[in-house]
């Protein structure tokens, strides 16, 4: 069965791995040292250009080369990339999880010189799927290794998504008949084409997937013409790459709400926008550079009286997170370029204040009022009180 | 009002024994042995007598008191044996002793633990201590009771004998019966306390019979009887103004400046004349110290305190040497490696202090998981209770045992099967309390305990450096004969190619691993020649008579633990 393509690939897979083979045999056979090198997924190789809008790779590449230190990470990556092959070979596909079962069941039934190569833990087969697929600068799920799907439960009356199935066949999905059922966009690629049945205003990123079920059980979406999505925290690859559809096929202003503090604005807002540091190679299809960042913003706690907490320097991930801003505000390229400087203040903003401010806060403005926080964040958009 | 009464040293710590080591049975029945040993070490010493000391610590029925056993405890010895007028002030008052405030590095210094221990006994049991002593002078021994008379603090000799006393022409034999409980192992164990004597006491040989075990013995290690260092004054700036002042009533009507330099050390003629720079008033220097008023004292202790002293000598602390104590850490049990240091006497807080490192590694005691034991000593007395305030132990935790090789929790012990003994000797060492278990941690002293680990680490590190790169070497060897030939494979048939090619791919491997291996090999041997020099240093140092033959069967050990390892995969 043939998958479906996430984006036209130049790049030959299984043609790339034997050259690759064959480079590193024939250094072998010269007494040479054969080596192997990836783009290092890291935020010091990370570039920043305002007017592409997410995270570039630099020119850092990692490499290894061998040694006897490195000869047990070199036969790893061969042995799973033999897996991989025969995978994109028959069409199947697995999760990490699975893989690193079908790497320790090839070892505990294959060749006895296996046992060496034996993972111990998920991690070991994970940082090896990672490094092939930087090596080859392709995606996992062009390796056909795909991630649970999680968050981007989308609820809209207006859009209608059809979806191009392996076999050729069409189905069209269209939002307003879902009932109270969200549409729930797949963590792997999809053929998907969207449509507006009437002209879409806005598009609703909540953090909270709690939040934006609230918002949609109290009639968002029949009040507004709109999609209205919840995120479920950091943006999972399925959310990063269906917000960029939305954004690549509809020309709709795309909103994130959000809490105001250090995590959400560096891990969850961020990765959204650019992407990130760790998925460098794919951030092209993975973020939405044009989301704007509707609130909590540091000006909404005055103006609506937001209950705030204060963060607790003791607390230690609440403390690492404030250390983590401090590093973003020096070293990220994305806080440092000057286009999102207004981004950037929110950081020094809550470096300096040391509170943090929940989206939910909201609810605190008029609790007798079910939607007043819809009616809020509608205020925002029709005064552009946005980032 | 309600009356106001007074009573007798003896009353107080009968009813506060807690203070001074009896706060449970399990350190009843330790510190009655560590006072009974303590004096037998002190008094042989004083008369350069090699101690052979007989202890026996058995359970031998039920304690009166809940939950509690019936112990005997005996300690004999060989050393010069108290003479018939003095067991009654040794046993049975206390701060009677003959080593109070002296200034010398001995064991005892108030005179409380062995009163204390007859107490216990009567208390528990109804009976003192059973003494047999016997001086080169008697011509019997003698046995007797001695008990305690709580209300006046002096000591009654009871049920007095002459007998025979087997072939022995001198020596003392204690035998205590009280509630108590045994305990062998751990820190508050009696083994513990036996090894620790053993390690700092290279010159002592025991046998010992605990619990139901049966006897044992640890032969000495060194035939020389340590050489007690003359006492030292006190140095002025150690003290404080109401000790300065309960200092001179000792001095009676003597001078003040003949006070001062007599009484203390490092005041010289010239120092004098420095105090009264420094504010004391002239016309006090010849004024019989008797005499001053506590205002005028004040003015002196300001004026002495106000002016820099020569620090104090330091003869007069003593070591056990590094030497003994490679002898000595051999009695624990097999010595994988070992560390020692002796740091040079220096003075922390004005007090001439030194400080003895040995630090072990075992090849049949503890593991890799578990904490060091720790062992600690203040003047060759094993400390066994509340570490975790010790000044010892701090310094301990301070280290960042890691750069030595060593695991470590934060702030903690590091982990590994060693030991690690830590004596401090100074013959004013500061207690936090009168049951000497814990040096207070001064800054200073912290420091200096801080920097001879720090050095004994440097030493242990080249041991356990050289056993990395070995481990390293073998992982590397086994990384190329396990890998090498899956990625040949998996290369040959990603790139489809033939035999010959994998033939020669083989072959190229080989040679790139073999540099490698080659390197590996060159680094372990930088690190065992390191360690061979080091071992040759210790080995001139302990006066070894060749040393290339100490460095040959360093060679030897190593050579034969590779092979070891070898058959063993």
């Amino acid at each position: 069965m043939a998958l479906i393509k996430i984006r036209e690939l130049r790049l030959d897979i299984p043609k790339e791995a034997k050259h690759l083979a064959e480079r590193m045999l024939k250094d072998l056979e010269n007494s040479k040292r054969p080596y192997l090198e990836a783009v290092k997924t890291s935020l010091d190789n990370a570039e920043y250009n305002s007017k592409v809008g997410y995270l570039t790779p630099g020119d850092k590449v990692v490499r290894t080369e061998l040694n006897v230190s490195s000869v047990q990470k070199l036969a790893r990556v061969l042995f799973i990339l033999e897996i991989l092959l025969r995978n994109l070979e028959i069409g199947a596909v697995n999760t990490k999880r699975e893989l690193y079962y079908m790497c320790k069941g090839t070892i505990k039934k294959g060749d006895s010189k296996y046992k060496a190569l034996d993972f111990e833990s998920q991690d070991e087969s994970d940082s090896i799927i990672d490094f092939i697929g930087d090596m080859l600068e392709v995606y996992r799920e062009e390796l056909n290794c795909y991630a649970n799907d999680r968050g981007g439960q989308t609820y809209s009356q207006q859009l209608v998504v059809t979806e191009t199935l392996p076999d050729g066949d069409k189905a069209n999905v269209d939002l307003s008949t879902l009932g109270t059922s969200p549409f729930q966009p797949k963590n792997r690629p999809q053929s998907l084409k969207l449509k507006a049945k009437k002209k879409i205003d806005f598009c609703l990123v909540v953090e909270s997937e709690g939040t934006a079920g609230t918002l949609q059980s109290m009639g968002f979406t029949k009040r507004n013409n709109c999609i209205l999505m919840g995120a479920q925290g950091v943006p999972s690859n399925g959310v990063r790459g269906w917000c960029k559809l939305i954004e690549d096929q509809l020309d709709v202003p795309m909103y994130f709400f959000g809490d105001l503090d250090a995590y959400t604005m560096q891990n969850i807002f961020r990765t959204l926008k650019a992407g990130s540091a760790a998925s460098l190679i794919r951030n092209s299809d993975f973020s939405a550079p044009n989301v704007r960042f509707l609130g909590v913003l540091p000006t909404d706690v005055k103006k609506y009286d937001l209950e705030c907490y204060k963060v607790k320097e003791s607390d230690p991930a609440e403390a690492r997170a404030l250390k983590k801003a401090k590093d973003a505000l020096e070293n990220d390229p994305f806080f440092k370029d000057k286009k999102n400087k207004n981004l950037s203040d929110v950081l020094r903003w809550l470096i300096k204040e040391k509170i943090r401010c929940e989206q939910q806060s909201y609810f605190s403005v008029d609790p007798r009022d079910p939607i007043k926080t819809e009616k809020i964040i509608l205020e925002k958009i029709r005064k552009g009180d946005y980032l | 009002m309600s009356k106001i009464t007074k009573s007798s040293t003896a009353e107080y710590f009968a009813k506060n024994l807690q203070q001074v080591g009896f706060s449970s049975p399990l350190k009843a029945v330790l510190t009655t042995l560590k006072e009974a040993v303590d004096n037998s070490l002190d008094a042989c010493e004083q008369h350069e007598i090699l101690p052979d000391l007989d202890i026996e610590v058995i359970k031998v029925g039920t304690g009166s008191t809940k939950n509690t056993d019936l112990i005997k405890i005996v300690v004999e010895d060989n050393g010069p044996g108290i003479e018939v007028e003095d067991l009654a002030k040794v046993f049975g008052e206390y701060l009677a002793s003959s080593k109070f405030g002296k200034g010398q590095c001995s064991r005892g210094q108030q005179g409380i633990g062995i009163s204390a221990a007859t107490t216990w006994a009567q208390m528990t049991n109804a009976r003192g201590v059973q003494v047999i002593s016997k001086t080169k002078n008697m011509k019997k021994a003698i046995s007797a009771q001695v008990d305690v008379d709580i209300k006046t603090n002096t000591g009654i000799v009871k049920n007095k004998e002459m007998i025979d006393w087997k072939n022995k022409t001198n020596g003392v034999r204690v035998e205590f019966l009280m509630d108590g409980r045994i305990q062998l192992n751990g820190d508050g164990g009696l083994l513990t306390y036996i090894e620790g004597t053993a390690l700092l006491n290279p010159h002592v040989a025991m046998r010992y019979k605990l619990a139901d075990d049966g006897w044992k013995k640890t032969d000495r290690v060194s035939t020389v009887s340590p050489e007690i260092p003359e006492a030292t004054l006190p140095h002025p700036h150690t003290f404080k103004l109401g000790e300065f002042i309960t200092h001179s009533t000792l001095y009676g009507k003597t001078s003040l400046s003949k006070f001062l330099k007599t009484g203390f050390s490092r005041i010289a003629d010239s120092s004098i004349n420095d105090f009264i720079k420094a504010g004391m008033p002239k016309s006090l220097v010849e004024k019989p110290v008797s005499s001053l008023s506590d205002e005028e004292f004040k003015k002196v202790f300001q004026a002495v305190q106000a002016t820099e002293l020569m620090a104090p000598s330091t003869r007069s602390v003593l070591t056990v040497g590094e030497e003994s104590l490679s002898k000595s850490i051999n009695r624990l049990g097999k010595v994988d490696f070992f560390s020692v240091m002796t740091r040079k006497p220096t003075i922390c807080d004005f007090k001439p202090v030194v400080v003895e490192v040995a630090l072990a590694r075992f090849i049949d005691r503890g593991d890799e998981q578990s904490p060091v034991q720790l062992l600690r000593f203040a003047n060759r007395v094993p400390l066994q209770f509340d570490k975790s305030g010790c000044a010892i132990t701090w310094a301990i935790e301070s280290v960042n045992w890691k750069s030595y090789g060593l695991g470590q929790p934060k702030d903690s012990l590091p982990f590994g099967p060693y030991v690690f003994a830590v004596s401090v000797v100074s013959p004013f060492i500061k207690f936090k309390n009168a049951s000497k278990e814990t040096i207070d941690a001064s800054e200073e002293l912290v420091e200096e305990i801080r920097r001879a680990l720090m050095q004994a680490g440097q030493k242990l590190s080249r041991h356990i450096k050289s056993e990395m790169k070995e481990a390293d070497l073998e992982r590397k060897l086994a990384h190329i004969e396990q890998f090498g030939p899956i990625l040949v494979e998996k290369l040959v048939l990603l790139a489809g190619a033939n035999d010959a090619r994998k033939k020669k791919a083989e072959e190229g491997l080989r040679k790139i691993l073999g540099r490698d291996s080659e390197e590996a090999v060159s680094q372990l041997e930088e690190a065992q020649s390191k360690l061979a020099a080091q071992n040759k240093k210790e080995a001139k140092k302990a006066g070894l008579p060749d040393e290339d033959v100490v460095a040959e069967e360093n060679e030897k050990a190593a050579k034969s633990k590779k092979t070891d390892k070898k058959k063993k995969k």
